[in-house]
């Protein structure tokens, strides 16, 4: 029966052409969505890597005469003392911009025997990983010592050591080409760009006061159940401290808003993938529901000479399954192209479980497509259509 | 390829009282039901057909021709009455049942031929075959052997578009008979072909009943056609007259 539904379909295959092509652009637009759910799926998956519950940010502009040297650690100390005499505040570090969930980004290229990648930047100081409670891997953060170390301390990712150090031991290293940076320690990744991103290369920097210029940005660890009245208090004594306004946000409510930006691109595009869906879904059973009556002659033949309804119904679906394996077989050729290119730069992974997924939600559409055309095909009464030619 | 013979003519009573029933119709009724209308299609039917008669059925457009060959071949179920086949009483039986018992003894030739366009004359013929458990190697065989009965062995790779008339139906008939059925219902089988044409079909028709004694009922509007049978059954108005 499979070389004869072949045949039947290689002998009409200008007809089925339009068939095939429609369920070949079903197949690819499925793919695409399908890439980029199981991209963001793999990524939701992903450990956090850190604690983002009761920390908040401050962004503020520090004033033009504490922007270096010691007036700029002066200018620190006073600011973080006043914040760690608060009962309220448990830890806080000033850092970089490019803090968890912020739109801020520095990177740079980290160079190691030849390897190199393009890693993000993040200033950092001693408090700086307890705040967010990250997790080390390899080595230790920063201390004390580090401040006055011949070699600029850094500690890197997961990803980062991965990348340049493969299996190899990373702490002790030093990388990076005119100014060698001593790797200390190797944290845990963290996903700092929202939920559904990806982890990217990162390296943390201990500030020093070259670099304090462009670090404005305190994170705070305050206790569990801090509420806005003591947020406004801060609010109140840093602007008269600092001198010029300043912000504070929650970085759970950042990751809530990163998330957002996210979250509606994605549900549109799915939506419009979903409509089209239909769209080919209704195709698709149009185009059954017209061959079943072009063929109904043909129907009522293969009843007379043996078939039962049931056979019927099943070789309209086999038919349509052939169909589509052709359209599949064709679309899989470009959808393999995607690994093999490197396009969009995804994981291998992600494109062969979505072309898996592709291949078996265009055999479910066919056959829902399928079904009822066919059991109309097997209800078709022989005697009836052996006479209407 | 077949060759020509000269019909012999028998009477009903003496085929009856010398074969065994192959096919038995007992006040076989039949009514066709609309929500506002009934049609009385076939009244009273009783037909006792031997087994290597060839009998030809004939009566005006409507009398119910169609309809009783329909019945004879489970393609449509009689109203009323029984219908036995070689001795099987065939009005009970499940879809699967009749669809096996039509493939395996009954062979089917229509006026319009429905060959299937898209399927070269062979795979037309090995049709009934793909319902039954036959290797692909055993089809091509039995195909070839049919279409080589009906003098078509150079067409097998030919598509029906690109045959006559005649051809068509001599490709039916290699497709009814392939299977080596019992029975063969040939539903106006020269309907649709000019007088030579049609005699080159009816002779094979003769043929395949002298030499394999296939049971064959044939539907026909031709008087002539009707003669070369061993016996003729007349309707009118769903009713039997001769």
């Amino acid at each position: 029966m499979f070389r004869h539904l072949f045949k039947l379909i290689w002998n009409k295959k200008k007809e089925n052409f339009l068939m095939i092509t429609e369920m070949l652009v079903s197949f690819l637009v499925i793919f695409a969505v399908l890439s980029m759910t199981v991209f963001y799926y793999h990524n939701y998956r992903q450990p956090m890597g850190f604690d983002y519950e009761d920390v908040w940010v401050v962004n503020y502009s520090a004033p033009q005469s504490a922007q270096r040297g010691d007036s700029a650690m002066l200018f620190r100390q006073t600011i973080r003392q006043m914040l760690l005499s608060m009962p309220q505040i448990k830890k806080l570090s000033f850092a970089g911009s490019n803090v968890p969930f912020a739109m801020s980004t520095s990177n740079s290229n980290i160079d190691y025997n030849g390897k190199s990648v393009l890693a993000n930047i993040y200033d950092s100081e001693i408090s700086y990983a307890s705040v967010l409670n990250m997790h080390l891997k390899e080595g230790r953060w920063f201390t004390q010592a580090d401040e006055v170390s011949k070699y600029p301390p850094v500690v890197i990712n997961e990803m980062t050591k991965e990348a340049l150090f493969g299996k190899d031991q990373a702490v002790g290293k030093l990388i990076g080409k005119d100014n060698p940076l001593k790797v200390v320690g190797v944290v845990q990744n963290l996903k700092d760009k929202g939920d559904y991103q990806p982890v990217e290369y990162g390296m943390y920097k201990l500030m020093d006061t070259g670099s304090y210029h462009h670090a404005s940005t305190i994170l705070l660890k305050v206790q569990p159940g801090t509420d806005a009245a003591f947020e406004g208090k801060i609010f109140k004594q840093l602007s008269n401290a600092i001198g010029s306004s300043i912000e504070i946000e929650h970085l759970d409510k950042k990751l809530a808003s990163k998330n957002k930006i996210f979250l509606v691109p994605a549900i549109i595009a799915t939506i419009v993938a979903a409509f089209l869906i239909i769209n080919v879904a209704l195709g698709l059973f149009g185009v059954l529901w017209y061959n079943i009556n072009k063929r109904r002659s043909e129907i009522g033949l293969r009843r007379a000479v043996g078939a039962t309804g049931n056979s019927v119904s099943k070789q309209l679906v086999g038919e349509a399954l052939m169909l589509s394996t052709f359209a599949l077989i064709i679309g899989s050729f470009f959808a393999v192209q995607f690994p093999l290119l490197n396009v969009f730069d995804l994981p291998e992974g992600v494109y062969i479980i979505a072309m898996v997924l592709s291949i078996l939600f265009i055999y479910f559409l066919v056959i829902i497509c399928a079904l009822y055309p066919g059991r109309q095909a097997a209800a078709i009464y022989p005697a009836t259509a052996l006479h209407e030619d | 390829m077949i060759q020509v013979q000269q019909p012999t003519m028998q009477t009903t009573t003496a085929i009856n009282d010398k074969r065994e029933a192959m096919i038995h119709l007992q006040n076989v009724e039949k009514v066709y039901r609309t929500d506002t209308i009934e049609t009385l299609a076939l009244s009273n039917i009783n037909l006792h057909i031997a087994k290597g008669e060839f009998l030809s059925i004939m009566g005006p457009s409507g009398c119910g021709k169609s309809t009783l060959l329909n019945i004879i071949g489970l393609l449509d179920a009689a109203t009323k009455g029984q219908v036995l086949i070689d001795n099987q009483d065939t009005t009970h039986l499940s879809d699967k049942a009749m669809a096996q018992f039509r493939n395996k003894k009954i062979g089917f030739i229509f006026q319009s031929y429905h060959l299937i366009n898209d399927l070269a004359v062979q795979d037309n013929v090995e049709l009934p075959l793909l319902y039954r458990s036959s290797s692909a190697k055993e089809r091509r065989q039995r195909s070839a052997e049919a279409l080589q009965k009906v003098g078509l062995s150079n067409r097998m790779k030919h598509f029906p578009k690109q045959l006559s008339g005649g051809q068509k139906q001599r490709v039916a008939i290699a497709r009814a008979i392939v299977g080596q059925p019992e029975i063969i219902l040939a539903d106006e089988p020269t309907g649709n072909l000019d007088s030579a044409m049609g005699d080159e079909i009816m002779n094979i028709l003769l043929h395949l009943n002298s030499t394999e004694g296939t049971t064959i009922i044939m539907v026909t509007h031709d008087e002539y056609m009707a003669k070369k049978t061993h016996r003729l059954v007349r309707l009118f108005d769903g009713s039997q007259v001769q």
